[in-house]
């Protein structure tokens, strides 16, 4: 919740400011930053939502708590990296993150870096990356926040936060504990008579518990140490087409997550250090069984357990002011044991470790006041697999940076790239048994990316653009295909094609002494076309957009703010999505209709002098739409949730928590 | 802004706009073709093929059932007493359509048995008993195809803690029902169609039966796909087998090794009963009292630029004229291709149906 919403928008656009135009390191840099006045909206919202609601990403998801993936520029799940803290936790099986099972209160900031400029964090994010973070609370004292919130379908949201921040500790203990029966109803109109049915098997269950602890000393540096615990059971909700009864099956996920990373990160007047050290450990039980024939049958009762260990040490350099040198080296194990414990299932799939490497060394360079350049080179190694050098390089340049009238300002900025990237295979795509593929090569892409960026700042209003245009060519793309044997086998099989452009525009205007308004929209448009080689003379999908990846994304966020009151309406537009490669539209499941979400929010503050509180009310898909965003997978209508903040308020406390 | 965001909206909901049945008038003796889909996408259809016009018709049961899906991963379909059942394997539920007008005239919910998981295959022993085979029941349904009513189970006598529950394909020599176990497995059931029990097994010494004819001579033949192999733990040798095994004496007479490759199997037999067709990535052609498979295959697959062959994955012989209807999966993503040939292997026709076509059923 963000109370008070203005002023910390205000704050928003200015950390913006500073890494647009004055950061050497991020020269070049196409990328959108979400602080917490996003992330911190509602304690309801998943990372899935905050994507899909403000990024041009495109979410792949079918509900609340259930798996979302997201995509950069029509490029798959497994092309987006994702960082929390300096550690990639990208699943080591799978390659992908499920963004549902990020609390968004959990992230103090997200950076969403696009095509190359992932490469400044990351190798393999041949569509980009999502760099989350934790920021420590100095000189706060001592706050507590509690939300409660209460939805339809027996929705129920807690989280509790207590924050210590002195002049050298801070302290954040977070917990959130979810849990729904999502029983939403809807009217299937895929079934004769199109009946009134229950969102069968959608329940979930979800506890997050995260730790941060900063101790600051001017002599030695700043050391940090983040834990974060996540427990998540979650059942998978039945298709639209299915006859069965769900009492009679249990379809569902478990999920324990235990992830942690210390640093120690030191400033002298030249140069910074920063090393890390982290740990992650996760099972993850799918187990899909009946009890319809008196006994416990195990359809699928698949176990997975992985563990990761990764050090990282990073060196800057900066013998002058117009240069910035950058070395960067880090290791990372992997240990993954998968298993299916069904009768219908023999063998374990795999029980590997795998040692992954990566070394940069990067320089920046300003030759003149506004003009700069910057290079990368990344090498990574996977088990004994090197992977080709990826080059990456950046210019930017100042268009023009003047003052307007009443002490305005107005700057534009020229920013382009060009990179080579690859992926390595994961896990499960080299030995998942039956079908794991140990020939895979690495995915080959190259990008070329250039954009404008604009920024007006006047007294009573502001507006900053970023329009960007982009060129990516992806090779030896990993599919995963059906085989005659009834299972799946990854191959290098595809090329595509990736092009586009994206408009970002921010824009806050004080109307009156109590009155604000503020608008954020997102658009892009997102051709991804197969250029594979033909499989056969049959093979119709040349030339066609991928499946289940929209052309054309948008979205829009308005607030509006009066006293202690703020109204927040929300709009997300997904164009039609193909569900076959031929892109046919002559069977009605051959494509997803646009998809347009509606909601509207209202927040009343109270500051009592030893509480602060907030009421807030949420309306979802206020129009009461009837939509599916994957095949068979129906969304809920109309839905509501109410929330109640409470923050007491101590001596010490400088300001609210955000 | 926020206004013409919101009409827009309203204006595009989601929400399908009602479908009224279609009719498809006089259809003739034509072919329907079931098409998978891909699993946990419910986007099984079935397509209608009137041979003599060359016409298709595709995704018939919605269209004839005013919008509602097929259903997810269609398995088998086949045609009894002019009405047309599907099994839905991932649905849970069998269709009993009318093969003039594709409206449902009756259904087998998972729930309305006690049993009944995934079903896969359909055997009719009689106007009023059928059994149904099932992915990971350890029970054969029996039900009443003239009520759609459950009637009972068939205990498998396979233990699902040890792997073993699933069955497949049926068929028929005297009261005997032959049922292959193919997930997993490497036996034939037989079932007394009289009593309606397990009475016997074969054991193969290859895994995973996958497809199985009976010959007029009373020979069943069974191909197996032998499991996989991708390297430690591996399940079976990949190497698929020809069986031919006496339906009274329950004797494996004649085994032979096939192609290895990621072979898609299946057989079919001609209308007499006396040639057997096998898909082994070609397909070839064998009298029932030849001693092996023919070098040669009778229709070569069609090859793509890079030598890949199509992904065969259905085969039906019309039992009227012997012709042969050939399904083309193609990537498993995009609607699939069907080829008639005639009984001799010459291409009659080719034509576009729904995504993932597996099985053919004649009018």
């Amino acid at each position: 919740m963000p109370p008070p919403a203005f002023a910390q928008e205000t704050q928003t656009l200015e950390e913006v400011q500073v890494s647009a135009f004055r950061r050497l390191r991020d020269t070049g840099v196409q990328q959108v930053t979400l602080d917490t006045t996003v992330l911190h909206r509602n304690v309801a919202l998943s990372m899935s939502e905050i994507l899909t609601q403000h990024s041009t990403l495109f979410v792949k998801t079918y509900g609340r708590a259930t798996e979302s993936t997201a995509e950069f520029r029509g490029t798959s799940p497994s092309h987006t990296q994702v960082l929390w803290n300096g550690m990639k936790i990208n699943s080591p099986m799978l390659g992908t993150v499920d963004f549902s099972n990020i609390p968004a209160y959990f992230v103090d900031k997200a950076n969403l870096l696009y095509g190359a400029s992932s490469l400044t964090l990351t190798g393999g994010g041949l569509g980009g990356a999502v760099d989350m973070s934790t920021l420590p609370q100095f000189n706060q004292g001592c706050l507590l926040q509690y939300i409660q919130g209460v939805g339809s379908f027996k929705t129920y949201d807690q989280y509790l936060r207590f924050t210590y921040g002195g002049e050298r500790w801070s302290s954040s203990t977070r917990a959130v504990y979810s849990t729904s029966a999502n029983d939403f109803k809807y009217t299937n109109y895929d079934k004769i008579g199109r009946p009134r049915e229950r969102n069968k098997s959608g329940y979930f269950d979800d506890v997050h518990v995260m730790q941060d602890l900063y101790y600051n000393s001017p002599q030695k540096g700043r050391f940090a140490l983040m834990a974060w615990y996540s427990y998540s059971l979650r059942g998978l909700p039945f298709l639209s087409v299915d006859y069965k009864n769900d009492t009679d099956f249990r379809n569902e996920h478990l999920q324990n997550t235990l992830r942690a990373v210390s640093s120690w990160d030191k400033t002298f007047e030249r140069w910074s250090l920063s090393v890390k050290g982290g740990y992650a450990y996760g099972d993850m039980d799918y187990d899909y069984s009946t009890t319809r024939s008196g006994t416990q049958t195990n359809i699928t009762k698949s176990q997975t357990h992985s563990q990761q260990g990764y050090v990282q040490a990073n060196a800057d350099w900066m013998p002058r002011d117009n240069w910035l040198l950058t070395a960067n080296a880090s290791a990372c194990y992997n240990h993954v044991n998968s298993k299916d414990r069904s009768p219908f299932h023999i063998g374990n799939n795999y029980n590997l470790g795998r040692m992954e490497y990566t070394m940069s060394i990067s320089a920046k360079w300003r030759p003149y006041k506004g003009l700069s350049f910057s290079t990368i080179l990344r090498e990574e190694c996977y088990k004994r697999n090197f992977v080709p050098v990826i080059p990456a390089l950046f210019a930017e340049y100042a268009l023009a940076s003047r003052p307007l009238k009443k002490s305005g300002t107005f700057r534009s900025l020229f920013k382009a790239s060009v990179a080579r990237n690859y992926r390595y295979p994961s896990m499960d795509d080299l030995y998942y048994k039956p079908g794991g593929n140990p020939a895979l090569r690495p995915e080959k892409g190259v990008t070329y990316d250039g954009g404008i960026e604009c920024r007006v700042q006047q007294k009573a209003y502001s507006v900053k653009a970023n329009l960007s245009a982009f060129d990516s060519y992806i090779t030896d793309w990993i599919l995963w295909t059906p085989n005659a044997k009834g299972y799946w086998q990854p191959s290098n099989l595809k090329k595509v094609h990736s092009y586009g452009m994206e408009l970002t525009l921010t824009s806050e205007v004080r109307i009156k002494r109590d009155w604000r308004f503020s608008v954020m929209g997102n658009y892009a448009y997102t051709p991804s076309v197969n250029k594979s080689d033909r499989q056969t003379v049959n093979d119709a999908s040349y030339g066609k957009q991928l499946v289940y990846v929209p052309r054309h994304t948008a979205n829009f966020l308005g607030t509006l703010s009066w006293k202690t009151w703020t109204l927040q309406y929300q709009w997300v537009f997904y164009s039609e999505r193909f569900t076959t490669t031929s892109n046919e539209v002559s069977y009605i499941t051959g494509r997803l209709k646009p998809y347009y979400m509606n909601n509207v929010s209202l927040e009343k503050t109270f500051q009592w002098r030893k509480v602060h509180a907030s009421l807030k009310g949420v309306v979802n898909n206020i129009l009461g739409l009837e939509y599916v965003t994957v095949l068979s997978r129906p969304m809920a209508g109309r839905n509501v949730e109410f929330f109640l903040e409470i923050r007491p308020q101590w001596k010490k406390s400088v300001s609210p928590l955000p | 802004m926020l206004l013409a965001a919101l009409v827009l909206s309203a204006a595009c909901s989601d929400s399908e706009s009602g479908m009224e049945p279609e009719e498809f008038g006089e259809l003739g003796r034509g072919v329907i073709i079931l098409c998978e889909g891909n699993f946990n996408a419910g986007n099984s259809t079935l397509s209608y093929y009137n041979p003599e016009t060359r016409e298709v018709e595709n995704g018939v049961f919605r269209r004839a059932n005013g919008g509602a899906r097929l259903g997810d991963t269609g398995q088998s379909v086949s045609i009894h007493d002019g009405v047309a059942y599907v099994a839905m394997e991932n649905s849970g539920v069998i269709w009993a359509l009318d093969t003039a007008t594709f409206k449902v005239k009756g259904k087998l919910e998972a729930g309305d048995t006690e049993h009944m998981i995934n079903p896969r295959y359909i055997h009719f022993v009689s106007d009023g008993k059928a059994y149904v085979t099932d992915l990971y029941s350890p029970y054969i349904t029996v039900f009443n195809p003239k009520t759609m009513q459950y009637v009972g189970s068939i205990p498998t006598r396979q233990e699902a803690s040890g792997g073993y529950a699933s069955t497949e394909e049926m068929h028929r020599w005297g009261n005997r029902v032959f049922v292959n176990c193919w997930s997993y497995s490497n036996k034939i059931l037989v079932v007394d169609i009289t009593k309606d029990e397990v009475t016997d097994e074969i054991v193969l010494d290859s895994w995973q039966p996958k497809s199985m004819v009976m010959d007029r001579r009373g020979k069943l033949w069974v191909v197996t796909d032998g499991g996989y192999s991708t390297g430690e733990d591996a399940f079976g040798d990949n190497v698929p087998h020809l069986y031919r095994i006496d339906a009274e004496t329950l004797e494996v007479e004649q085994d032979q090794t096939l192609d290895v490759d990621e072979a898609n199997v299946q057989l079919v037999v001609n209308p007499d009963s006396t040639w057997l067709y096998l898909i082994n990535n070609d397909i070839y052609r064998m009298s029932i009292t030849a001693p092996h498979v023919p070098v040669r295959p009778f229709i070569e697959a069609e090859r793509g630029a890079d030598g890949r062959r199509h992904y065969l994955y259905g085969i039906g012989v019309n039992p009227r004229n012997g012709e042969l209807y050939v399904a083309d999966a193609v990537d498993y993503r995009q609607s699939g291709v069907v080829y008639r040939y005639t009984a001799e292997g010459v291409l009659v026709d080719k034509f576009r149906v729904g995504i993932t076509p597996n099985g053919f059923a004649f009018q």
